[in-house]
């Protein structure tokens, strides 16, 4: 079979009237929560009551409630942190970076991307505060005057974080929001509810689908998603100074930077596969979110889950080359001592799975798919956990070693953040557009002017 | 501005420059002539728009000019901060200040009061910190010539146990029901001299440990002379009386001569520990490691050890052998029969010829050239040796001991200027079958437990328990319930030793005083004051002083005379209880010389069995028992095992392969009809088939703390010794099928784990070598970098003092007892079981213990670990709220009010040093023990007492360092390296820590320990730059290598 590859694939199955598509895009908000609905959200809204009842425990009695120990005294903690971080980091890709490449396959993925985005780095910035022993003192990470003449101390990872982490959260959300405004014109237009149409009016600040107005927001888009653009590698390489900074053997390591911001986008991206796989089929929206989509989001995944395999193994190899005794062990210790089993899961979850990918018959299997990115998910979360936990655990002195085990309040909070996000998910995808409804317009067959017309032929 | 009223007149400086800038004329619009032409006074006022007192940079100075504006601003902020920033404050309770000035007190400032410790029956000499009255820390009194300013962990611990809330606060008596009633002291005082009055010809029985005080025995001797019927039982768990009688065999005397350690070349013990627990450790390890002195290598003397399981004495060792206990007699004939064959003739005519090194060599698996060695050893180094066997051993080893120590002329090195002295000789094993016999036949009126706890301690088949109920009236004056007292009639509470007068007399030579340094706490008494009072008869009126007078009588009318001084009594006492000693001239008993008629014991020949073997030896943590509630003494880790809150069988792997176990599974111990079940512990380096187990845990009545601590080995014992009353032959040890969990502050490592074996020695944490090394090449470590490492960031400067501190690995013996003395000055918590479970005890200071070669002869090494104040302190990077800095001194600080808790700091502390409040543990142990107002009393004043979630860590005794600083600065002088010592430094036995000031290049402390070349710092690849200096350990052996 030929394929004419001068000719853009069609994004939007169908072609689909544009009446069709605004009506399609706000059926969810439209429409009362279905029976399914609230199971899902029950079960979601139940996790995150797990989690705040873990987390009130652990404000009441401290840290002690955790497996957390000396020497592992950061485990789950900052795991979830950095893994949280990391599934953001797609959301920003897709939005910002493949905009700005003016990719418009995004189009259809964008806008739930970036709402996983705000929520995993919500979810994330959730953690350093409920790690430290007196969370109630944590404000003293944020600069501000006093009378002592106080600072934080700048030179710390932990300060580049709160700036890195709090940077990223407000782009991510202006970002986000400009991105809404015609759509809640629209959303505005359509409501007959006088409530949903002042809150609709509020939020759409006044936007009448104008030339000036769309000329004003184009640009403000595009300065936008340059500014998000380097966040995407910033923040990421921010969070790896944590462990690269640090003297610890297994964390010391100049990798870390490019390594922590492709295994981000690895998980992101896997995570965003994970939702769009469900949300598709229960919105109806196979057309528009397509087969397509996904095959273009594993093939990125294959992509970043081999620079993470390769990463993988330069820590082999720089370990024996640095000559350090140190180094070596800490690798050899990974793989090989007691946090062997955590090593090889991620191994086999985050380079031998993704390598199936390659097949394009898989690329395009949805229950597949499904379970890849799913062990994508699990291996990059166990990255982190290998990553903190197993160094931590053996480090420079053997008299100080000591095992790590989680407590039942550690998972507790583990599951309280999923049940945070998936809450979260729901709540957007029940109250805003989860897809862009004008930008989705722009993509239809026939919106764009042709490159291929007679008049620019010359 | 169309007033001009208030305009000011402009200055006259300022008209020339004005007058220019009037020549300029522009358009203009004007509103008065002034504006017209340029007025000088009035450009003048339009630079200023308001006028003075509208004015807003804010000056005091001009307040009473204060404008409307800064009027309403100050209104409003007042209101504000009144509102927002005085609100419910918490309450930090009263200050109250003292009614009436005590003369000797100065608020803020210590004082010092030497007394005697009767921690254990040492009776060590001590010097008590008080702060505004309360006795806070206590340390060794330099005067003392035995312990030499030194103190052992239980010394240091018991200060913990004045402030235990479960003390006895009031006398108690034995309801119908059986449970024990509030009583007052008129009450039960009058009920036991009523007794004591109608006891008839029955038996008085008094059941005493050790007693050292002279005046406390005269005092029994007085009851005895009032009651003729009063017999007075003295025991002690552990005893010499094997090795006393041994004596009396060999040299006529039921005494030992004290053994000059520092003097010997050679030194081999056998199955004892008196770096550890046999006989007074403070002195012995301070005498041993004169002999380790590296400065000195002519001096340094050669440790063999012969044991079952690993101690700390055989920790240090620089050849062992390790050996079931039943061996050990075989063991000395064989060394008798080599030096024979080596030309040294052995007194008597022994048939040491059946006596093989060999085959002993081979039965036992030891390395034979190694005993060869020490055959040589021995005989090379004739007088300057010491075969020392320890007190659990049976007589006919200690008497071949004294065979081979007379054949070898080590009969030099038996100290003459001084010599252990009992007030009271303890009874023999067999004198307390007597009296349980007496009991039983309904003979005994009255039994007093004084201070003691026979039914915990005596072997259980003895019957002590039941007999007890056979005696009507049962009284026991104790410092808490224990297992004696609560089978009594009576619980009388027994004031502390800081509570209390007292004096002791454990050598020649000298007499200590004991004296109170704190009013009793609770309705207590002590012990001599509530016989005092029953001799009185009635009616009894208690007098507070009815001790201290009878104390001072009896040294003014019988010990003050022997004394033959110039000064006058009141002088001699007074200078006696500032000093805490008496020094006396007096001629140690001498001993005869050698019997051989001793020997005939020795005729036959004792065959080890080979069967299991159980050893039961005194715990380092819980003492006898005494310490079962003591917190600090519980979680101080096991000096071999590091196992703390718990007791266990210690094993060898082949034995435990033998048995099928593993480490934490139960084991059944039969010995003849008597069994224990405790939990088995894989222990490097012990003997095969022999089972080893501390005994003084597993108390069924003491308090919170100390319940469930430990298995009770007690019930093992019999009232006829088996080998010895310490050591049995098990009809039978199997596995139980059950397991426990046994909890360590270091994790166990595989010694067959290619990837963790030796990993100390690789990394270069222990570096050691040989004597032969050293002298061949002192500089043999290598420790000069060849690479020149650099920091990112400006070094720091330190114009003043630098701290540092130098260990000298060769002295430190690893007993702990450092960790115990910074618990107490630091005000560092008890954890508990359950956190130590899990890695997080708290203490600041650790004795970290490594293996190396194999799991049956493994040699050991001991470092202390504590914050090395480094001058590039990954910590102090990473800290984001810069909780932790440098100072100019040279510490890193560590300031708890700014710490949020991020932990970053320890995960970037390579040596793992920093201790976090996971909880508050003053609330989490033991619901709340330690946030009782007693125990309250307890913490140093000068340290802060750490929240939750908060990091802490060694500070290098800042508060210390900021005392010797203030008074540096009120005496005009520059502060000195030597006008600070450390807690741990001054508990350290053996003066292995060196504290002092590294910038002072002429100090002993720069010259001697922080710049030797055995000198090295741990992890110094990392760049961290510490200021703790290791000496590296020298191990006495033959070859170059360690």
């Amino acid at each position: 079979m030929t394929k004419d590859y001068s000719v853009e694939l069609a994004l939007i199955e169908g072609n689909p009237p544009l009446r069709e598509l605004d009506d399609l895009i706000a059926a969810p908000i439209d429409t009362r929560p279905s029976h399914k609905y609230n199971i899902a959200l029950a079960i979601t809204g139940g996790l995150l009551l797990i989690g705040a009842i873990c987390v009130g425990l652990t404000f009441y009695y401290g840290i002690g409630m955790w497996g957390n120990n000396i020497p592992v005294a950061w485990a789950f903690d900052i795991t979830n942190f950095v893994f949280w971080v990391g599934i953001g980091h797609a959301g920003t890709l897709i939005s910002a970076i493949l905009y700005l490449l003016r990719q418009q396959w995004r189009t259809g993925i964008a806008r739930f991307a970036e709402a996983m985005t705000i929520f995993a780095v919500i979810c994330a910035g959730l953690f350093p505060i409920i790690h430290t022993g007196r969370p109630w003192l944590a404000g003293y990470l944020i600069p501000y005057p006093n009378q002592h003449g106080i600072w934080p101390n700048f030179i710390s990872p932990l300060v580049w974080d709160v700036f890195a982490v709090s940077t990223y959260l407000t782009v991510s959300l202006v970002f986000w929001y400009v991105g809404l405004i015609p759509d809640f014109a629209t959303l505005r237009d359509r409501a007959t509810n006088k409530i949903k149409k002042t809150i609709y009016s509020v939020f759409s600040l006044g936007w009448r689908h104008s030339n000036r107005h769309w000329k004003h927001y184009e640009k403000v888009y595009m300065i936008l998603a340059g500014l998000a653009t380097p966040l995407v590698l910033s923040v990421h390489t921010v969070v790896s100074w944590d462990f690269a900074v640090a003297v610890l053997p297994g964390w010391h390591s100049t990798i870390f930077p490019p390594y922590f911001v492709a295994g981000a986008i690895f998980s992101g991206f896997a995570m965003v596969s994970t939702v769009l796989i469900f949300v598709r089929k229960v919105f109806d929206m196979e057309h528009i979110i397509t087969m397509d989509h996904l095959e273009k989001m594993n093939k990125i995944i294959l992509l970043t889950g081999s620079m993470v395999g390769y990463a993988y193994i330069i820590e082999w190899f720089m370990s024996w080359y640095s000559g350090t005794p140190f180094e070596l062990f800490t690798t050899l210790n990974r793989a090989f001592g007691p946090y062997g089993w955590a090593y090889w899961i991620m191994v086999s979850c985050n380079v031998f799975f993704p390598q199936l990918f390659w097949f394009k018959k898989i690329r395009r299997s949805i229950p597949v798919t499904l379970v890849i990115v799913i062990l994508v998910n699990v291996g990059m979360w166990f990255e982190r956990f290998v990553i903190i936990v197993s160094s931590l655990s053996r480090d420079f002195l053997p008299s100080s070693w000591h095992y790590f085990t989680p407590t039942l309040v550690d998972f507790g909070i583990l599951f309280g953040s999923f049940g945070l996000f998936f809450t979260l998910i729901l709540l957007f995808a029940k109250s805003l557009p989860v897809i862009s409804i004008s930008e989705i317009k722009g993509v239809l067959q026939g919106a764009q002017p042709s490159h291929h017309g007679d008049e620019h032929d010359a | 501005m169309s007033e001009v009223k208030n305009i000011h007149q402009p200055k006259a400086d300022n008209q020339t420059e004005d007058k220019s800038k009037t020549e300029k004329l522009d358009t203009n619009y004007w509103r008065s002539f002034k504006d017209l032409f340029r007025d000088t006074s009035l450009i003048e006022a339009s630079n200023h728009e308001f006028g003075d007192g509208v004015k807003d940079d804010f000056e005091p100075s001009k307040l009473s000019g204060i404008s409307r504006r800064k009027f309403l601003a100050l209104v409003g902020a007042s209101a504000a901060l009144a509102g927002a920033g005085c609100s419910d404050y918490r309450s930090k309770g009263d200050i109250i200040p003292y009614n009436k000035m005590p003369e000797e007190i100065t608020v803020g400032k210590a004082n010092y009061y030497a007394s005697t410790s009767t921690a254990c029956s040492h009776g060590c000499g001590v010097l008590i910190k008080t702060r505004e009255g309360r006795p806070i820390k206590v340390d060794g009194n330099p005067d003392h010539p035995v312990s030499k300013g030194k103190t052992c962990a239980k010394c240091q611990a018991s200060i913990l146990s004045l402030y235990d809330p479960e003390r006895l606060k009031f006398p108690m008596r034995k309801s119908r029901n059986g449970g024990f009633l509030k009583s007052t002291w008129q009450h039960v005082d009058d009920e036991i001299i009523n007794a004591l009055n109608k006891i008839g010809n029955k038996q008085i029985a008094f059941v005493s440990q050790r007693i050292i005080s002279p005046t406390g025995k005269k005092v029994l001797d007085d009851f005895v002379k009032q009651y003729p019927n009063t017999k007075i039982y003295s025991y002690e768990l552990f005893d010499e009386q094997i090795r006393n009688s041994a004596w009396q065999k060999c040299y006529g005397i039921n005494k030992f001569p004290l053994i000059s350690w520092d003097k010997a070349k050679v030194i081999l013990g056998l199955e004892t520990d008196f770096l550890g627990t046999d006989g007074n450790k403070v002195e012995t390890s301070r005498l041993y490691t004169q002999g380790r002195e590296v400065n000195n290598l002519k001096k340094f003397n050669r440790l063999y050890v012969a044991e079952s399981t690993l101690s700390v004495t055989g920790m240090n060792s620089d050849y062992r052998f390790r050996l079931r206990p039943d061996a050990q007699f075989e063991f000395v004939m064989c060394l008798l029969n080599e030096i024979n064959k080596n030309g040294i003739s052995v007194p008597g005519s022994l048939p040491l010829g059946g006596y093989s090194l060999k085959s002993f060599a081979g039965k036992y698996s030891l390395s034979l050239k190694n005993l060869k060695q020490l055959v040589k050893d021995l005989a090379s180094a004739k007088g300057e040796s010491v075969i020392y066997a320890g007190r659990t051993l049976p007589e006919n080893v200690h008497i071949a001991v004294n065979l081979l120590n007379e054949a070898l002329g080590n009969t030099a090195l038996y100290r003459t200027d001084s010599i252990d002295v009992d007030v009271l000789p303890l009874l023999k094993h067999e004198e307390i079958k007597e009296l349980v016999n007496d009991m039983n036949a309904g003979n005994v009126g009255m039994i007093i437990h004084y201070d003691s706890n026979p039914v915990f301690h005596f072997p259980d088949d003895l019957g002590y328990k039941d007999a007890l109920k056979k005696v009507p009236v049962v009284v026991s004056i104790t410092g808490s319930q224990n297992d004696s007292s609560e089978l009594g009639n009576y619980t009388l509470p027994l004031s502390h030793d800081f509570e209390s007068w007292g004096d002791a007399k454990t050598r020649t030579g000298f007499y200590s005083f004991q004296q109170p340094v704190i009013d009793p706490i609770f309705s207590t008494r002590q012990k001599e004051a509530i016989l005092l009072t029953w001799l009185k008869g009635k009616p009894v009126v208690f007098d507070e002083m009815v001790y201290h007078k009878y104390l001072m009588n009896n040294w003014q009318n019988n010990l003050y005379p022997t004394f033959n001084t110039k000064m006058t009594f009141t002088e001699f006492w007074n200078a006696g209880l500032h000093d805490g000693i008496a020094i006396l001239e007096e001629e140690p008993d001498s001993f005869g010389s050698f019997n051989s008629s001793a020997l005939s014991e020795l005729q036959n020949a004792v065959k080890a069995s080979s069967k299991y073997i159980v050893v039961l030896r005194e715990s380092y943590q819980a003492g006898d028992g005494k310490f079962l509630n003591n917190g600090w003494l519980l979680e101080l880790p096991h000096p071999v095992s590091k196992i703390t809150w718990d007791n266990y069988a210690a094993v060898s792997h082949n034995t435990a392969k033998d048995l099928g176990i593993k480490s934490n599974d139960m084991i059944a111990i039969r010995v003849g009809d008597r069994k224990l079940e405790i939990p088995a512990f894989i222990q490097p380096g012990t003997a095969d088939k022999t089972i080893t187990i501390e005994l003084g845990f597993g108390r069924k009545v003491v308090g919170i703390v100390g319940t469930g601590v430990g298995f009770n080995a007690n019930v093992l014992r019999s009232k006829s010794a088996g080998i010895s009353p310490w050591i049995y032959l098990a009809n039978n040890v199997s596995k139980s099928g059950s397991s426990y969990h046994l909890v360590a502050t270091m994790e166990h490592h595989m010694f067959g784990e290619a990837l963790t074996k030796d990993a100390a020695q690789k990394r270069k944490i222990i570096q050691e070598g040989t004597v032969k090394e050293y002298q061949k090449d002192a500089h043999f470590l290598n420790t000069e970098n060849p690479v020149k490492m650099e920091s990112l960031y400006n070094p720091h400067e330190y114009p003043g003092v630098k701290w540092g501190m130098a260990v000298d690995l060769n002295k430190c013996v690893g007993c702990g007892d450092c960790v115990v003395a910074c618990n107490a000055e630091n005000n560092i918590p008890i954890v508990g079981k359950d956190q130590v479970a899990v890695s997080r005890e708290m203490q600041w200071l650790r004795v970290d213990r490594y293996y190396s070669g194999s799991i049956d002869d493994p040699v050991t090494s001991n470092q202390i670990m504590l914050c090395q104040q480094c001058d590039n302190a990954p910590c102090e990077n990473v800290c984001p709220v810069a909780a932790t800095t440098h100072s100019p001194d040279g510490l890193n600080q560590m300031i708890y009010n700014r710490c949020v808790g991020t932990r970053y700091c320890s995960n970037n502390c390579p040596y793992k040093v920093r201790r976090f409040n996971f909880f508050n543990y003053r609330d989490h142990f033991k619901d709340n023990y330690q946030q009782s107002h007693l125990l309250s009393l307890v913490y140093n004043p000068e340290v802060t007492v750490r929240s939750r979630g908060v990091m802490e860590k060694c500070t290098f005794c800042i508060q210390r360092i900021m005392e010797a600083r203030s008074n540096a600065i009120e005496e005009h002088r520059p502060l000195k390296g030597s006008d600070v010592r450390t807690a741990c430094q001054d508990a350290c036995n053996t003066e292995a820590i060196k504290f002092g000031d590294m910038n002072d290049k002429d100090s002993e402390f720069y010259k001697k320990y922080r710049t030797h070349e055995l000198g090295y710092y741990v992890l110094e690849d990392v760049n961290t730059r510490p200021n703790v200096t290791y000496i590296a350990k020298l191990r006495n052996i033959e070859s170059e290598e360690v």
